[in-house]
Parts: C-alpha cells; structure tokens; sequence
C-alpha cells in the first residue's frame, strides 16, 4: 500500500472522528430556539393554549400575534395544521371544537383592523 | 531510506486533518438541527411567553393537571416559585392585568393553593412522535355554513366527518373557577407579633396576606408610610418564603404605619423593637403581621 493511500486512509478515519465527535458526542446545543423549531405536538398544543385563551379573552389580534411565534406560515395555516394534528392523535372532541372555533375566528380577521401595538 | 526517516507521522497529520475536517463539517457546514425541540429549550424570553400562556389557558379550562403538564415541559425547578416571579415581573413591566392575575392565580393553585373546582373534562393531549402524514397532509379548515361566512380557505371533500360534526354546534366556553380572593373583600389584620431571629439583623416589617380560604395571596401592594415619607412593596416577591409574603426594611427609632392598596385594616405604630439573645447581646427584632379576608 502507498504512503499516499495510508495517508487518505488516515484523513477518512479521522474525518469519520471527527464527524461522530462532531454530530454524536458533543453535538451543536441549541438551548435558545424560537418555537418555531418546536415539535408538531408541542406546536398543536401550543395552538390549542391560544385557542382556548381566545375563548377567555376573545381578542383575536393577541391571539393571532400568539400563534405568530410559532412561525412564518399563516395563523390559519397553524391552527389548520393543529386540528390536522388534534384528529390524527385522538383530541377530545371540546378541544377540535376550541382550535375549529379559532380558525373560523380567523377568517374573519382583518389585519389592517388591528390597532398596531407599540 | 529517505521515507523511513519520515516514520509514520504522516498518519497522524492526516488523521488530525481529517478530524479537523469533520469537525468543520458538523459544527459549522452541517451542524444538528434540532427541528423537534422541546419547550425546555426555549429561549428565556419565550418560556415567559408559553407560561403566560399557560396560565391564561388555565383561566379558561380551570384544568390544573393539564396547566401543570404543560408547565413540566419547561423543566422549571420549582414551577410555582417561577410564576409567582413572572407574575411579579410582568406586574412590574405593565403587562396586561389579566395576564398578571393569570400567572398569580396559576401559581396560587400549583402552591397549594385553591384548585379551581370545575376541573374541565378536556383530555390532556399526549406528547407523542409525529408521524409524518401529519406533517404532510394538513386538513384544511371546514366552514361551518350556518355562520355565514366567506370560505377563503380551500375545502376539499376528503375532509372527515367529525370536523363537520363538531362544526356545528356553537363550543361553550368552561365557565371559569379562579383562586383570586373574594372581590371586595378587606383584608384584616389577624395575627401581629414581634419576631426575634438572630439570623435576621435588618429590622423588618413582615407582611403576610391570605385569602379567606386561607392560601397566600401574591401581588398585593402594601403601602408604608412614616413621619418622612412613604414607600411601598408587593407580597409573592419572595415565594421561597411564601407567595402571599413581602417585607419592608425598617429604620430603628422610626414610626411606620402601613396599610394594603386593597383597602382594609391600617396598622400604625410599628417601631423596631429590640430582643435578647441567649448570651445577652441585643439585636433588633421584626414584626409579622398576617392579613387575611374574613
């Protein structure tokens, strides 16, 4: 075997440290993330807080700026995804009807209606 | 010859070349992304954003488990201490009143305090793993006809029955049980005595409020006047202590009166008094006064 190919040899083996290091043993922490980045189910009930805190406080330009955090896509689209969510995994039937009762809310809402807060 | 004056150093040059490779690639080029985080995770700023939430989500359902399984997500280590404190927080920065009485409130319950009696019968979603259909195929939303309004939203006809189902009946909001005390209730003065602590060399006045069902109540100004001046401090600021709790430093030789900003019972004539320790030296004690609704 060459001296060159022990040497490639040798760059691999320490590529593939490296990355296991890298990637497994001490891996990149995010420990401030937005929750954007949050998993489905914590998404879905996060939606289902702003639901019902809509219900409490029924103003639907906080819970719009609420559902905001979770990211770019649309208010409509985050609860749609939530109820989506809620069927698949078996939601008590008042929760649907809380996130469905938003997204209808939704619909209605008009951006331009809202007072911009400063 | 030549090359076995080298040796085999270079296996180790190209071992550390690679490993510095590799580490380039997965810390900088291609780190973890964590795309399924948990709430623990979250920015400090955003945890204060998911427990306002939380509580106000509590103040609609009154469902104290459900509030209190959503709260360990964050990993907090002492999950009623840290509301009281955000409750005081967003007190001190203007955060809207409702919110305030919602974390206070939230806090009170998981404290031990009252636990609101319509424990609703929402089920607790289970944190699971995702499927990927349901990251795949989102449902659109299903107008309910009988509102009345303009679908601007797609409708597909794969949508299941029971979103048409729960669509048509009107949800009733869970009427809302809160642990706030009785309103218009004054607080009286139930308890005052001098507290001798060798522990405690500041002079204090010590204030406890509780409600009528006798569970700490945070968030309560209390106002203190003397001869020069005035101040004033909030209860639930030391909720290692009690979250219906707060003090005042005391000036020896100074007459305080003090009385709470919801009205009630004013006490004066509160003066730092002395007390004996064992081996005869003096210190300056502390007045407790418990307040409480009748």
């Amino acid at each position: 075997m060459s001296r060159w190919t022990k040497f490639l040899i040798a760059v691999v083996l320490g590529a593939a440290g490296g990355l296991f290091y890298g990637w497994v043993v001490n891996p990149v922490e995010y420990v401030d993330i937005s929750p954007t980045s949050l998993r489905m189910d914590y998404k879905a009930d996060y939606a289902l807080m702003v639901a019902e805190a809509f219900q409490a406080d029924n103003d639907l330009g906080l819970a719009v700026r609420r559902l905001a955090l979770l990211g770019n896509t649309t208010p409509t689209d985050i609860v749609t995804n939530a109820l989506d969510y809620g069927q698949q995994h078996a939601y008590a039937a008042q929760d649907l009807t809380l996130l469905q009762s938003l997204g209808e809310a939704l619909l209605k809402w008009d951006p331009k209606l809202e007072i911009p807060t400063p | 010859m030549k090359s076995d004056r080298r040796g085999s150093w270079y296996l180790l040059t190209g071992a550390i070349l690679g490993v510095a490779m590799g580490l380039v690639y997965s810390w900088l080029i291609s780190p973890v992304k964590y795309v399924d985080a948990p709430p623990y995770a979250l920015r400090a700023d955003f945890k204060d954003e998911y427990r306002a939430l939380v509580a106000v989500a509590y103040m609609y359902s009154g469902d104290l488990l459900r509030a209190e399984g959503r709260l360990a997500q964050l990993k907090d280590e002492n999950t009623a201490q840290t509301l009281a404190l955000q409750a005081q927080m967003a007190l001190a920065n203007d955060r809207p009143e409702e919110e305030v009485r919602a974390l206070d409130d939230l806090a009170m319950a998981l404290g031990g305090g009252v636990i609101p009696a319509n424990t609703s019968t929402v089920s607790t979603p289970q944190f699971t793993s995702i499927p990927a259909s349901s990251q795949l195929s989102p449902t659109p939303l299903i107008m309910e006809t009988s509102v009345g309004l303009t679908p601007t939203l797609p409708i597909t006809p794969t949508v299941s029955n029971v979103l048409l189902q729960i669509s048509t009946h009107t949800p009733q909001p869970t009427p809302t049980v809160t642990p706030s005390p009785t309103p218009g209730a004054p607080f009286v003065l139930q308890e005052s005595h001098m507290v001798c602590n060798t522990n405690q060399l500041t002079p204090l006045i010590q204030v406890e409020v509780r409600d009528a069902a006798g569970q700490p109540v945070p968030s309560i100004e209390v106002f203190v006047t003397w001869p020069a001046g005035e101040d004033h401090f909030f209860t639930g600021l030391h909720p290692e202590i009690n979250l219906g709790y707060g003090d005042f430093s005391m000036t020896p030789d100074v007459v305080y009166s003090i009385h709470l900003s919801s009205g009630g019972q004013a006490v004066s004539d509160l003066v730092a008094s002395e007390c004996v320790a064992d081996d005869g030296s003096r210190y300056w004690g502390s007045w407790y006064l418990v307040f409480a609704q009748p």
